[in-house]
C-alpha cells in the first residue's frame, strides 16, 4: 500500500473531528472521502498531509512511518495535498503560484515541469504573469492542481476540488483526474459530488461526525442508495 | 542655495527614516504584526556602536578605521535583539496558541522589549545624550556654495542600496516568493512545503539589519546619541510607512524621504519645535485624500500566523 492510515485521530479542543479513522491508498489508486458537511473530511487530509497535529494514530506512506514527519518533509517524500476553496496565492502571479508547488524542489527540471503545465493549461499560459486573482474559478483549480504537480508527487490529495464549479468545469477536472491516475498518480479524493466520484474510484470510504460508517469498492457503495441517503445527505444540494 | 542645501539635508535626514519605515513595513507586509521593538534596534546599534568605539576601539584599533568595527558589532547586535524578540514574542504565542497576530500579544511584548533594552542600555550609560566628535565629520565636498557631507551622502546610498536589495530579494528570488505566499495565506504556504519557523526569523534579521544601519548611520553622522533616540526616529518612521502605504517597500522610501524632507523644511521656516506638528499634519492631510496612502494596496498583510 502507498498510504496506510490507521487508527487515526484528531481534535480541536473539545472538538473530536476525526475519531479513529483507518484507510488505504493502493499504488496507481483512486479512493474517495465521502461525508456531508462537518463530516471530518478536511481534517483527515490535512492530518495526513501534515498540516494537523493528530492526537492519534499512525500514517505510513510508502512504506515508513510518518506520523512524526513534519509537513514539508511529506510534500518531499511525495504526499501532496489540494486544499479546499484552492488557496490560490492571489498576490502572486500565476507563474509564481506554480513554482511555490516546487519549493521544495530545485534545478533546471522545475522550469521544464512548468512548461509542461502550461502545455496542458492553455488558460493559464495565456496568463502566465498576470495575478492568479484574475483567474476563473475553473481555471482556479487546474492552478491548484497544476501547483501539486510541481512538487512531483507519488499520491495527489483533493479536497472538494468540484466546490462551486460549473457543470462543464468538473468534467473536465474529473477528466483529469482520470487522465493524471492514468499516468501513475495515485489520488486521494474528498468529495461532495458522491456520483462523479464514485465513477472515478475504484474504492470508497463514508465519513460521518469523524467516524468511518462504510467503505467499499466504488460500485457497492453506489448501490447502496440508503447509505447515500443517510451519511451523505441530499448530494445534489451538497455540490 | 540655502534651499538646495535643504533639500540635500532633507534626503540625508530621509534615508535614516527610510530604512527604519522599510523595516516596519516588512513587518507589517509580511507577518502582519505592528513590531514595537523596531525603535530600540536602531538606539541599540547607534548606543553600542558609540560606546564600543568610547570605552576602547576593538582589535586596538586607532580612530576612523575602529569606528567600522565598532558600528558593526553594534549592526549585529541589533540583528540578535531582534531574533530574541522573534523568539520570545513572535515564535512563542504562534506555537502555544497557534495564530499569534489574533492575539494583543505579542504586541504588547513587543512593547515590552522596547522598554527593557531601552532601561539596559540607560541603567548602562545613564540618561544624557552623548555627543561626540566622529572621525568622519568634517568630511565634506563644497561644490557650489553647498556642503555636502560624505558620510551622509554614503549613508544614504547605503540605505538605498539595501532596501533595493531586499525589494529585488522579494520580488524575483525563491524566498522572496515564499515570504509573499507565507504572508498572504500561512497555512497554504506549509501545503507547498514552506517552513514558516525558518522563515519568519529571516523577516526579523531583515529588521534588525535595516534598524541597525539606519542607527549606526545617524550615530556617525549627527555625532549624538541616547538611550531614547530610537523614539524620535521610530514615530517618524512609522509616519513615512504610513503616508507612502503600509506594506509597500518603495511606500516606505517615498514616505521616509517625504518626511525627512518636511522636517527640515518645518525647522528652516518654522523652528526646531515645529517639526512634528508639520509631519503629523501633513500626515493627516494626505490620509484623509488617500487612505491608502500614498503607494499602498490591499492584498497582502491579510493573512494570519
Ligand atoms: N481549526 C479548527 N478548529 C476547531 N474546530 C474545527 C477546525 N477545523 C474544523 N473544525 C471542526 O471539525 C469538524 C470537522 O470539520 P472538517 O472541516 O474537517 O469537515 P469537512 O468534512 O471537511 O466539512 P466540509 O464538507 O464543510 O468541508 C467540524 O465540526 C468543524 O467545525
Ligand atoms: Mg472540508
Amino acid at each position: 500500500m502507498l498510504l496506510e492510515v490507521a487508527g487515526l485521530d484528531l481534535r480541536y479542543g473539545a472538538t473530536h473531528a476525526v475519531k479513529g479513522v483507518s484507510l488505504t491508498v493502493g499504488e496507481g489508486e483512486i479512493v474517495t472521502v465521502l461525508g456531508a458537511n462537518g463530516a471530518g473530511k478536511s481534517s483527515l487530509l490535512k492530518a495526513i498531509a501534515g498540516a494537523e497535529k493528530p492526537t492519534g494514530g499512525t500514517i505510513q506512506f510508502n512504506g515508513r512511518d510518518i506520523t512524526g514527519r513534519g509537513a514539508s518533509q511529506r510534500v518531499r517524500d511525495g504526499l501532496v495535498l489540494v486544499p479546499e476553496g484552492r488557496q490560490i496565492f492571489v498576490s502572486l502571479s500565476v507563474e509564481e503560484n506554480l513554482l511555490m508547488g516546487a519549493y521544495t524542489r530545485s534545478g533546471a527540471e522545475v522550469a521544464r515541469d512548468a512548461e509542461e503545465i502550461f502545455d496542458r493549461f492553455p488558460n493559464l499560459e495565456a496568463r502566465r504573469h498576470a495575478p492568479a486573482s484574475v483567474l476563473s474559478g475553473g481555471e482556479q483549480q487546474m492552478l491548484a492542481v497544476g501547483r501539486a504537480l510541481l512538487a512531483r508527487p507519488k499520491l495527489m490529495m483533493l479536497d472538494e476540488p468540484s466546490l462551486g464549479l460549473s457543470p462543464i468545469v468538473v468534467d473536465q477536472l474529473f477528466d483529469l483526474i482520470a487522465e493524471l491516475n492514468a499516468q501513475g498518480l495515485s489520488i486521494l479524493l474528498v468529495e461532495q459530488n458522491t456520483q462523479m466520484a464514485l465513477e472515478v474510484a475504484s474504492r470508497g470510504y463514508v465519513l460521518e461526525l469523524g467516524a468511518l460508517r462504510a467503505e467499499g469498492t466504488a460500485e457497492e457503495l453506489a448501490a447502496d442508495a440508503s447509505l447515500v441517503e443517510a451519511y451523505l445527505g441530499n448530494a445534489e444540494d451538497a455540490a | 542655495m540655502l534651499i538646495v542645501q535643504q533639500v540635500l539635508n532633507g534626503l540625508m535626514l530621509g534615508g535614516i527614516y527610510v530604512a527604519v519605515a522599510v523595516a516596519f513595513t516588512l513587518t507589517i507586509g509580511i507577518l502582519n504584526f505592528l513590531n514595537f521593538t523596531i525603535p530600540t534596534l536602531f538606539m541599540l546599534a547607534g548606543m553600542i556602536g558609540w560606546s564600543v568605539s568610547f570605552y576602547g576601539l576593538p582589535f586596538g584599533m586607532s580612530e576612523p578605521l575602529g569606528w567600522i568595527p565598532s558600528l558593526a558589532i553594534g549592526i549585529l547586535c541589533a540583528i540578535v535583539a531582534s531574533l530574541i524578540v522573534e523568539r520570545f514574542t513572535y515564535r512563542y504565542f504562534k506555537a502555544k496558541h497557534g495564530d499569534a497576530t489574533e492575539h494583543a500579544i505579542p504586541l504588547v511584548s513587543s512593547l515590552g522589549f522596547l522598554l527593557i533594552f531601552e532601561y539596559m542600555i540607560l541603567i548602562a550609560h545613564g540618561s544624557d545624550p552623548r555627543g561626540f566628535h566622529t572621525p568622519f565629520g568634517d568630511l565634506n565636498w563644497r561644490v557650489a556654495g553647498l556642503v555636502i557631507s560624505i558620510p551622509q551622502v554614503v549613508g544614504l546610498i547605503v540605505s538605498l542600496a539595501i532596501v533595493a536589495g531586499l525589494s529585488v530579494l522579494l520580488a524575483r528570488s525563491k524566498l522572496g516568493r515564499a515570504l509573499r505566499a507565507t504572508a498572504e495565506k500561512p497555512d497554504t504556504a506549509v501545503l507547498m512545503g514552506v517552513e514558516v519557523n525558518r522563515i519568519v526569523p529571516i523577516v526579523f534579521i531583515m529588521t534588525g539589519l535595516l534598524c541597525g544601519l539606519a542607527g549606526a548611520l545617524f550615530a556617525v553622522n549627527y555625532g549624538e546619541v541616547s538611550p531614547f533616540m530610537g523614539e524620535q526616529v521610530g514615530t517618524k518612521a512609522i509616519a513615512g510607512m504610513v503616508l507612502g502605504g503600509l506594506g509597500s517597500v518603495w511606500g516606505a522610501v517615498a514616505g521616509g524621504l517625504i518626511v525627512g524632507l518636511t522636517e527640515t523644511f518645518s525647522i528652516y521656516f518654522f523652528g526646531a519645535t515645529s517639526a512634528q506638528v508639520t509631519i503629523w499634519g501633513l500626515l493627516l492631510v494626505i490620509l484623509l485624500i488617500r487612505p491608502k496612502g500614498l503607494f499602498g494596496h490591499n492584498a497582502i498583510g491579510k493573512g494570519k500566523f
